[in-house]
């Protein structure tokens, strides 16, 4: 049993149990970040055009009524099987590209979330209640991810959790074509801020997709579905966790 | 140095008590079934344990039962994955500490397969099926994990370096 480690260099147990952390440029990931969105967009195009042509085509063949469809379900690929569960309302083609992009960033959110916090949670005891979890979250979870930690936390204490953040990393550096006359009309405008029709807000929306899915998928990570409003006012986001009765 | 320990299998078990990965690592021929048997007595085991403590801190278990010529270790994670080490009985004395490594190398060896991306190639993207994909990493398809737990396994000492 006295395996001294061979040509094929078998890790040493304390080098698995507790790798060194590997670092990453926290420049390059912002970079990053920004062309993850501009990309998925581009890419989000391609893929709806492409669900958009098959359909037509299945309209002409006659298997599908004319539009308007009902919510079809398409099966095969993924990205029709994604379509489909987002209901087709009277939508703008624009507002439903925006849709499909932010269910895609949030998916890769929720990936993201759930695995980053299975690592953090390597080392750490386990939570005593749902408060502490909350807390792990806005401490831990944000110092990783956007280091910081949330300057506000709020509940009513039957689910309902307000995470603020008065200047949110993703969306601290945007800018926008229309500048001024857009940041003074937001700063007047504050109590409404998503019912803006400006582009700042909107792409900021898309931005914040991607944080919104990772505060979900390590929500559910640890056990707790719940459903996530972001609600920005630049630079300041806000999150609204809402945890199902019983958490 | 590798600690001398036999390390007999090892098993996985969801957070609803469905089992991820079981493998038997001193002879992998020997039959999978008794080792399933181990985790199901070690669950109720765990779940003692952690009804006992009010609010369980430690992800440590430490040893939980004796059976037949094998010791049985647990370790809960806090997203409520549990970790069963059977460890073949010897004279020497265990460590904790040696076992808790072992414990955080296997959670790593988890977490590292967990992480894999196209888990959910298949899946639709928004149903928040935690479960079903947790258990995904322990299929057959997925040889990530089993060779992660071999890997750990070889540091420990079970299995001799040269076979697969």
């Amino acid at each position: 049993m006295n395996a001294a480690p061979g040509p094929s260099s078998s890790p040493s147990l304390s080098a698995l149990a507790d790798p060194p952390p590997r670092m990453m440029d926290s420049a390059a990931m912002d970079y990053f970040l920004i062309e993850l969105v501009q990309t998925l967009s581009q890419s989000a195009k391609v893929a709806d055009a492409r669900a958009k042509k098959v359909e037509q085509e299945m309209i002409d063949a006659g298997l599908l009524p004319p539009p308007p469809p009902p919510p079809q379900v398409l099966k095969g690929r993924k990205e029709l099987q994604r379509e489909s569960t987002v209901p087709t309302l009277d939508k703008t083609p624009a507002e439903e590209e925006e849709e499909s992009v932010r269910a895609r960033l949030e998916a890769i959110g929720l990936h993201v979330g759930a695995n980053i916090t299975e690592r953090l949670c390597h080392d750490r005891l386990g939570f005593s209640d749902t408060l502490d979890t909350i807390k792990f979250i806005c401490k831990e979870l944000w110092s990783t991810c956007w280091d910081k930690q949330v300057d506000n936390l709020r509940t009513n204490h039957r689910g309902v959790y307000v995470l603020q953040d008065n200047s949110f990393k993703p969306i601290a550096r945007i800018s926008s074509w229309e500048s001024r006359a857009d940041a003074t009309r937001r700063a007047k405008l504050v109590e409404s801020p998503l019912t803006l029709v400006d582009s700042d807000s909107d792409s900021a929306v898309q931005y914040v997709a991607m944080s919104a899915g990772t505060l979900r998928g390590s929500l559910a990570r640890l056990g707790l579905q719940a459903t996530i409003i972001p609600e920005i006012n630049l630079p300041q986001c806000t999150f609204q966790v809402k945890l199902p009765k019983g958490a | 140095m590798p600690p001398q320990l036999g390390l007999a299998a090892v098993a996985f078990v969801s957070a609803q008590n469905h089992p991820i990965l079981v493998r038997a690592l001193l002879t992998p021929t020997d039959d999978l079934l008794k080792f399933h048997y181990l985790a199901h007595t070690s669950l109720d085991v765990i779940d003692e344990r952690i009804a006992a403590a009010p609010k369980n801190p430690e992800s440590y278990l430490g040893f939980l039962y004796a059976m037949e010529e094998v010791a049985v270790y647990g370790y809960i994670t806090p997203l409520k994955v549990k970790i069963i080490l059977a460890l073949t009985l010897t004279d020497a004395v265990v460590r904790d500490a040696d076992v808790i490594a072992m414990f955080k190398a296997f959670h790593l060896a988890y977490y590292r397969s967990v992480a894999n991306p196209f888990l959910k190639l298949h899946t639709p993207l928004d149903t928040p099926s935690e479960h079903s994909t947790l258990l995904l990493a322990g299929s057959a398809q997925w040889k990530g994990f089993r060779r992660r737990v071999d890997e750990v396994a070889r540091a420990v000492g079970a299995l001799p370096v040269s076979t697969s």
